[in-house]
């Protein structure tokens, strides 16, 4: 089969393109650090507008569009890389270099996700494509909306310096805010009802994992990590005193949106510099102030950052000096990159092995520990031990339904699978939902309330032996509506005082089906609509927190809930209702 | 000495709040004026309503004692305080007065005030934030009420929506000043403060129960102070970056790479997600001011007026955040029970009037009898929220529960030639 360039060779399948690597406040010699990354090749039309982001440069302040950027084509010559050799001045005033950062930016993270599971990966909004908005408006934000398939960067004046000057800070130059807001986009594809009002967990989950997804994959580019490791271009030695916990902890490598975060330290950015310099050994999990989730995904972003630093640094130990307490630069920035990678598709794996609704950052631990034993079933990096410690250090341990060493229970019930056909099994909602039903007593779903499985979806890795491995995970659904009254007296759910008995409450539970190869239930990761104790009081304290948080019943204005969020960062809270 | 009556006079101002209040004395009245402002007038009634009452405030009060106090600085509540140059005004005229005192919240102590471009250094106070935050809202009103005015694309309930918030949220830097030098005593309260107050009106205790300052409120609000002070400081610049607007329009950011419209439209490909973002736009201005104009009316002062066994309670526009400082008081918890004449919370909002306070009014009855509460609510519908998202000022829930369980007086009820109505209460 030939293509059309005529050749039976595949055509290229990545091109490189120059992104600003952090912010444009990061320099090395008075320039800003770039980086070129690979993304996914594709003939695009102006915007760029390509066949998953699609990116108009309208500003809705200034009532103005921006010209697109156009990317050359590979079928009629070479991809090429427009601002490769472009001066900082034109990086900063050239909306269509803006236009080339953000898309590059989200196009890798998208691919990175993809990468690490094996399969395409939905957005959480309707359609394939979606909406960048680099300029969008005048205001210190940047977030998802959903209802508008659309991502919005917002621009803002600085603060004057001590000179009296000022300049404008564009939140999608920064690395770290586009590489958040796609993980919005991304995890709301995955998992959309974790845009739900529930736990402050939940909440907390879709912050910090945007988070940690940002300042992990700044470690798979060598030459930002080398220069912002000593503040050089290149060499080939590296000072081992850089290397050192403390020193590595604050560089701007673990410092999310240092532009941003100088000028809005509480809006953005401040937030990790902050979070790894959590001092751990504290309660925070019941700390009040650690119940708001924007404070609360600090948490996570702590544990997982400092897992990481500990697994680089013991990686660091066995690299030996070469002279004088130096060290083989390219070793150490390799080994960075390593941890990062295995930890990253941790994370993002993870996600899959967590229970649909309701969770808890207890279940993420679990779930991500269930993933490395499933890869790495000796733990010989000590990547879980590395996981449990920093979880407990802030507080956070495996959920209660998992193993003794934090990993998820195996399913080992007998399940009907006669009735349903293992290639049906293995993509097709109503076939799962036949399982489901057909095994509600053995999955312990109970018989009352609405269920729907809502997604059933490959994921590929390669197995311990270097095999390709297929599972299948499903997400099903349980949904309840009864009246505060019949939950207080027929449930025996503890419904806060304030709720009157006759307003209806809408409770969820769920959990993921994962199927091993064979379509054998491997696991089943739930919330349980009401099957126990455990699960009463979890309903419970989810009523408490919503009513407390005056969520409850509110109108599911979700494109308006993300942009909310972003401004209750800054502590800037809007009233519900 | 102690009053044997007070009578209390609602004027008409719209929507805003004017109430005096006159305590009669053995020998001589007595008077506290407290809030004059407006933000938009009924048809038909005069233009300088302003100063007819202002006016009549002179008439009523020539010669004798008066303190005046200022809730918050919301327009609807100040702007009757304003001086112009050309004489007269209402402002001049009430400082003509020579009120021997005027109270206002802690927030507008000039003490705290800051000429600040940004927001404060760490290591100042955090009330000096909440303060510079305050003020950065402010601009932040301005910033939006120019871009309401400026553009072309929101619904004509959107847009009135958008100024009138706008502009009640604009500094009144006339009344202000006036305010600030109007009077030789000049008090800025927080809850649980004592007041001159007292000294003036002999015989009557004054509590005033809000607002609380940054240390008396929760753990998390104190923390967050510094964050909100730099967010509404970018916020207040953020469009600085387009320069200023002339001729209602600004420059955009790249002049060099704009797309040129053809008959006014942009790119039929762009059409569908500019109407989007510019609905977005509208719909974050919309969240901004009233998460803005929230934080100032929880600025208000809430006075509880005791003489005997009447109580009086003037909670200028405060909110459930301002409120629950005080609701977390068992003591306090049990004056209002004993409640006889309430200023309706924020023109009737439904938020100004939280359950837990409603609640705990004792003397709410449906039936008629000499005991029962007395509600004098200041309003003027249309103006404030909207009716779909059941945020319409005055709430109609609001409102039927006042009606069915308290006499209420409401400023709609006037015809256009009345200028104010007149409340009595036997004091004795």
């Amino acid at each position: 089969m030939r293509n059309v360039k005529g050749t039976r060779h595949s055509l290229r399948s990545s091109r490189q393109l120059s992104i600003i690597a952090q912010d444009p406040s990061v320099k090395v010699d008075d320039r800003i650090v770039r980086a070129s990354i690979d993304v996914p090749a594709e003939e695009l039309l102006p915007g760029p507008r390509g066949y998953r982001v699609v990116v108009v440069d309208y500003d809705a302040t200034a009532n103005a569009l921006y010209q697109p950027a156009s990317l050359s084509s590979g079928l009629e010559g070479e991809y090429t890389d427009p601002f490769q050799e472009a001066p900082d001045e034109t990086l900063l005033s050239d909306p269509r270099f803006h236009a080339q950062n953000v898309y590059a930016i989200a196009m890798r993270i998208l691919a990175r996700f993809e990468f690490a599971l094996g399969r395409r990966v939905q957005w959480g909004c309707e359609g394939h494509q979606l909406n960048i908005l680099p300029h969008a408006f005048a205001e210190p934000n940047a977030f998802y909306s959903r209802d508008d398939r659309s991502l919005f960067f917002g621009y803002f004046e600085s603060f004057p310096d001590k000179q009296d000057n000022t300049h404008t800070v564009f939140s999608c130059l920064s690395h770290d805010v586009i590489a958040h807001e796609t993980t919005h986009a991304i995890l709301d594809g995955l998992r959309s009802r974790y845009l739900e009002p529930s736990s402050p967990d939940q909440g907390a989950f879709h912050e910090g994992l945007a988070d940690v997804v940002a300042l992990l994959s700044i470690f798979a580019l060598p030459d930002v990590v080398g220069a912002a490791l000593d503040g050089m271009a290149g060499g080939a030695l590296i000072d081992q005193a850089l290397l050192e916990r403390d020193t590595l902890a604050n560089s701007v490598l673990f410092r999310l949106a240092d532009e941003m975060g100088q000028e809005m330290s509480g809006v953005r950015g401040c937030a990790l510099r902050h979070s790894i310099k959590l001092p751990p050994g504290k309660n925070y999990m019941d700390d009040p102030e650690y119940q708001e989730v924007h404070k609360r995904g600090e948490l996570l972003v702590a544990a997982m950052l400092r897992s990481f630093l500990d697994i680089w640094i013991s990686r660091l130990n066995r690299i030996g000096t070469i002279v004088d307490g130096q060290k083989d630069r390219s070793l150490v920035i390799e080994e960075g990159a390593r941890a990062a990678d295995h930890l990253m598709t941790m994370a993002i794996r993870a996600i899959d092995y967590c229970p649909p609704i309701d969770l808890s950052f207890s279940d993420y631990l679990s779930a991500l520990l269930t993933v490395d034993r499933e890869v790495v079933p000796d733990d010989r990096y000590g990547y879980r031990g590395a996981l449990l410690a920093n979880f407990k250090d802030f507080g956070i341990f495996p959920s209660k339904r998992a193993a003794a060493d934090g990993t998820w229970l195996r399913c080992d019930d007998e399940m009907i699978y006669s009735r349903t056909h293992f290639d049906s099994m293995l993509r097709d909602n109503e076939e799962v939902f036949r399982f489901v039903w057909e095994n509600r007593r053995t999955l312990k779903i109970g018989d009352i309330g609405y269920i729907e499985v809502q997604s059933v979806r490959p994921s590929v890795r390669i197995a311990p032996d270097g095999f390709v491995l297929r599972e299948t995970i499903a997400e099903y659904v349980q949904v309840l509506t009864v009246t505060a009254g019949e939950l207080r007296q027929d449930f025996n759910v503890d419904v806060p005082d304030g709720i009157r008995f006759w307003r209806p409450l809408r409770l969820l539970g769920g959990g993921t089906l994962i199927f091993d190869e064979y379509g054998q239930l491997k696991y089943q990761i739930a919330n349980h609509l009401l099957k126990d104790r455990g699960d009463k009081k979890r309903q419970g304290d989810r009523l408490a927190y919503l009513w407390k948080q005056g969520l409850l019943d509110t109108k599911n204005d979700r494109a308006g809930n993300f942009s909310a969020l972003h401004l209750a960062r800054s502590g800037v809270q809007e009233r519900a209702g | 000495m102690k009053p044997s009556r007070v009578v209390i006079i609602s004027y008409q101002v719209g929507f805003g709040d004017c109430f005096l209040l006159s305590f009669e004395y053995p020998n001589e009245q007595r008077h506290v004026l407290i809030d004059f402002g407006s933000t938009g007038l009924p048809d038909g009634v005069p233009k300088n309503q302003l100063e007819l009452i202002a006016n009549n405030i002179a008439e009523r009060t020539k010669d004798q004692r008066l303190a005046v106090v200022a809730t918050h600085r919301h327009k609807d509540h100040i702007s009757g305080f304003a001086t112009k140059k050309q004489r007269p005004s209402s402002g001049k005229t009430i400082a003509d007065l020579k009120p021997e005192l005027v109270l206002q919240p802690w927030t507008e102590d000039p003490k705290l005030a800051v000429d600040a471009k940004g927001p404060l250094p760490p290591g100042v106070s955090l009330s000096a934030h909440h303060v510079s935050s305050l003020a950065a809202m402010q601009q932040v009103a301005g910033a939006i009420f120019s871009e309401v005015k400026r553009v072309r694309y929101l619904s004509p309930s959107l847009r009135q929506e958008l100024s009138f918030m706008g502009e009640n949220n604009l500094a009144n830097l006339d009344a202000v000043e006036n305010l600030m030098t109007m009077s030789a005593t000049r008090e800025y309260a927080k809850a649980g403060d004592k007041t001159a107050l007292e000294d003036l009106l002999p015989g009557i205790k004054i509590d005033i129960l809000g607002p609380p300052s940054i240390e008396q409120s929760e753990k998390i609000t104190k923390q967050r102070s510094r964050d909100q002070d730099e967010f509404w400081h970018l916020m207040a610049n953020a469009a600085s970056s387009l320069g200023p607007t002339k001729v209602q329009r600004v420059a955009p950011l790249f002049p060099d790479f704009t797309v040129d419209r053809t008959a006014g439209r942009f790119p039929i490909d762009a059409r569908w997600i500019i109407s989007q973002a510019k609905r977005l736009r509208a719909d974050q201005m919309l969240r901004l001011v009233r998460i803005l104009d929230n934080v100032l009316n929880n600025t208000s002062l809430i006075l509880l007026f005791r003489c005997g066994s009447k109580s009086l309670l003037f909670p200028g526009d405060a909110q459930i955040e301002n409120w629950s400082f005080a609701l977390g008081q068992a003591a306090v918890r049990e004056k209002l029970k004993k409640v006889d004449l309430y200023k309706v919370g924020h023109h009737g909002s439904l938020n100004a009037t939280p359950k837990s306070l409603w609640d705990l009014f004792d003397r709410k009855s449906v039936e008629d009898n000499p005991d029962r509460l007395q509600t004098l609510m200041s309003t003027m519908a249309h103006k404030h929220g909207d009716e779909e998202r059941r945020t319409e000022v005055p709430r109609q829930t609001l409102v039927q529960a006042l009606d069915r369980q308290s006499a209420l007086f409401t400023t709609q009820s006037l015809n256009e030639k009345e200028l104010f109505h007149e409340t009595s209460l036997d004091l004795s």
